[in-house]
């Protein structure tokens, strides 16, 4: 029943615009000829970068405070990571306790003796993750959704580092929505993609910044050198 | 809830100015929100082109939405979502309590969605045996509240933090006695997080629906939507069909414009594209995903002629600019939609013989397409719903006659002159101190502020004298 209503409806919606737009041409091909001039003047339509060079823009960005409760630093290997997390821990005095992607790069370090796990409940401190890219213009880090990457681990805790290897910070956004159709030509694309941009805030109380409304409240992300 | 009507303009107009400190506290938000919109186009030097950018990007999707349409539908089918159509909003609701009802849901979250207010989403679930929890923090303020929404970005700006103390110490399980923003804040992320985890049902809207790739996506800066869809088993998005871009590229300008146009920010914290159901070995994500399409008065107001309206993307920076909303804030309008747009589409949504009202109350200044990030021509498309509304007779018969007679003076220079000449004769009998406090047929104005005194000679006498003055000067 329901669904023949949704059909009716979708006739007459169909019908509906038709109507208004007698004229028009509607060959697939010169449609998408149209879109794709559209997408040529993106060039001189977003922002300056404030370095050529993607990775040192993305850092500037977050250094400038425009990365709202985000840090950031650059680590010249992965087995560095371990490291650098504990003076994390220490510096806003965390418990030694971390929940981290199920990947294998992430579970073989030597975490010297922060306790990991994947199993991500309600009220988890800290939370680490892999992300598959960065994005110079926004400051944003880009997660997919995937059997090693629950969504949750983004949002649940308060405290989230993202680590970002530096062969794949992009500069514009537009970089990456060419990858997200690579990716499609290919059927891969996940269920999620997330971008990123600082941590969770609010301005719905007399319009005051509040961070940390329902995820998390400090952002750490490291950039992977050697990758 | 009592919720104010949009044929019952002018009484909520007068209601809403007769509250002290609404001016205030809608200034305190606005006037911040202009000020930060302004430098952030300050610091975009190539918002022009992308203004334009975005036009086009909107215009040709428009100009080609059952293609758009046709592909978006095929290809989130293709990502396993379900797809349903509905004509009006009525419609469009019954699809979405059907949903929840198949799956026996008791209680379903939902991530702030404008057109979820539209079609009476809310209304609808208050109505039935199904809990609604709202997880947008202004959302949930609202709902405890028992208000509608006054603005569409921030919706309970009405409400002060001395409300907000008062509600969440009702109605939070765990509610914080101290009364700093951060607290309460923290207040309501705790009494939320379990409902996250325990909805049945997490209900959406999307910014943008990206045509060759069937995803839809959520714009949030509390990160809000993807705890609410990700948890509960069923993801139920609900979209006007005006949201189509042909791909995720073409959303990317209009996300540039659409925060530093509406908090004037450079990009939200969370932009997250949805494509159907949680795949096979997904760690986390709905195991089933329905869209529904919704027309509500959209192509209505392609045949109309209002399709520049169509492109817009819901940043509010009209209503932040507006003199007229500034005044009276959102609920006046009697409508979700409040402020100019609200004025154009109000009119299609409900009936224009309902909503013509909020047409007239328009200054014509023009501020309000001078700021809207798609070049939307909003005081040519209220001028042209007046003009309908003329035409169709919908003013009341007080409005016509002096309409009227407005025109037959105008059309005779001298008895017009004479009137005005007498007029500022008369007000002057009203002056005290260079402010008139009152004075017969202006109570609408004198209630709740003063008149100014006009100057002693009118417009044309002054401009006469000016002249002569400089020719015997010469
Ligand atoms: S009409 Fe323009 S300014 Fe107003 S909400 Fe829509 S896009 Fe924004």
């Amino acid at each position: 029943m329901n669904n023949q209503k949704s059909d009716m409806s979708r006739a007459s919606i169909f019908s509906a615009i038709k109507n208004a737009t007698p004229t028009i041409t509607k060959d697939a091909e010169t449609i998408q000829q149209e879109a794709l001039e559209i997408l040529k003047e993106s060039e001189f339509a977003r922002p300056k970068l404030s370095s050529d060079d993607a990775t040192e823009a993305l850092v500037l960005r977050i250094e400038a405070g425009l990365v709202i409760g985000t840090s950031c630093e650059k680590i010249s290997a992965l087995d560095d990571l371990p490291a650098s997390v504990n003076q994390f821990l220490g510096k806003y005095s965390l418990p030694q306790e971390l929940k981290v992607q199920g990947i294998d790069r992430l579970q073989k370090l030597n975490w010297q003796g922060i306790s990991t796990d994947i199993d991500i409940q309600k009220d988890n401190t800290v939370g680490l993750c892999w992300a598959e890219y960065g994005i110079a213009e926004t400051g944003s880090f880009v997660v997919h959704s995937s059997t090693e990457m629950p969504i949750l681990l983004n949002f649940l805790p308060l405290y989230l580092i993202a680590v970002i290897p530096k062969s794949k910070i992009l500069h514009y956004m537009d970089d990456y929505a060419l990858i997200a159709n690579e990716i499609a030509k290919k059927g891969e694309t996940p269920r999620n993609m997330c971008l990123i941009s600082g941590v969770s805030g609010t301005t719905d109380i007399e319009g005051v910044l509040v961070q940390g409304a329902h995820g998390p409240e400090i952002l750490h992300i490291i950039i992977l050198e050697d990758q | 809830m009592q919720v104010n009507k949009p044929e019952d303009f002018y009484k909520n107009v007068s209601k809403a100015l007769a509250q002290p400190d609404l001016k205030m506290i809608i200034r305190r938000t606005t006037d911040k929100a202009e000020k930060k919109r302004a430098e952030a186009i300050a610091n975009f030097p190539e918002f022009e082109n992308a203004r334009m950018q975005g036009q086009k990007v909107k215009d040709h999707t428009i100009k080609y939405m059952d293609h758009y349409l046709a592909e978006f539908e095929k290809n989130a089918l293709a990502q396993g979502a379900i797809v349903h159509w509905a004509s009006t909003g009525e419609e469009a609701t019954k699809i979405v309590l059907d949903i929840c009802r198949q799956h026996k849901a008791k209680k379903v979250t939902r991530s702030k969605s404008m057109l979820g207010e539209e079609i009476g989403l809310t209304h609808a679930f208050d109505n039935s045996e199904i809990e609604r929890i709202e997880t947008d923090l202004a959302e949930h303020i609202i709902q405890l509240a028992g208000d509608p929404p006054s603005h569409i970005v921030w919706p309970a700006m009405h409400r002060s933090r001395e409300d907000v103390v008062k509600l969440f110490r009702e109605f939070h399980l765990d509610p914080t006695y101290s009364e700093e923003i951060t607290d309460l804040v923290r207040s309501a992320r705790r009494d939320l997080r379990t409902k996250f985890l325990t909805s049945d049902i997490g209900i959406s809207g999307s910014n943008f629906l990206l045509a060759d790739s069937g995803s839809t996506c959520t714009v949030t800066n509390e990160g809000n939507a993807e705890l609410t869809i990700t948890p509960p088993k069923v993801h139920i998005v609900t979209a006007g069909i005006e949201k189509l871009v042909p791909s995720m590229a073409h959303a990317v300008p209009l996300l540039r414009l659409l925060t530093r146009s509406a908090t004037g920010a450079e990009i939200t914290q969370y932009i997250t594209f949805h494509n159907g159901p949680k795949r096979a070995n997904d760690a986390d994500g709905p195991e089933e995903c329905h869209i529904v399409l919704v027309d509500n008065g959209r192509t209505k107001m392609l045949a109309d002629g209002m399709e520049e309206m169509l492109r817009c993307i819901r940043c509010g920076a009209c209503m932040n600019h507006c003199v007229v909303y500034k005044h009276i804030g959102g609920h006046a309008y009697g409508s979700v939609y409040p402020g100019p747009m609200g004025s154009v589409l109000t009119p299609h949504l409900d009936s224009l013989e309902v909503a013509n009202k909020q047409t007239h109350a328009c200054t014509l200044n023009g501020r309000c397409e001078e700021v809207c990030p798609v070049n939307i021509p909003l005081p040519k498309l209220i001028r042209s719903l007046r003009a309908r509304s003329w035409q169709k007779k919908y003013e009341p018969l007080t409005n016509r006659f002096i309409v009227q007679a407005f025109a037959a003076l105008a059309k005779r220079p001298r008895v017009f002159q004479l009137f005005c000449s007498c007029g500022v004769v008369f007000m002057k009998l009203f002056s005290r101190q260079g402010w008139i406090k009152y004075m017969p047929l202006t109570s609408g104005w004198t209630r709740n502020r003063d008149l100014i005194e006009p100057e002693s000679k009118t417009f044309m006498q002054q401009y006469r004298k000016m002249k002569k003055a400089k020719s015997d000067g010469v």
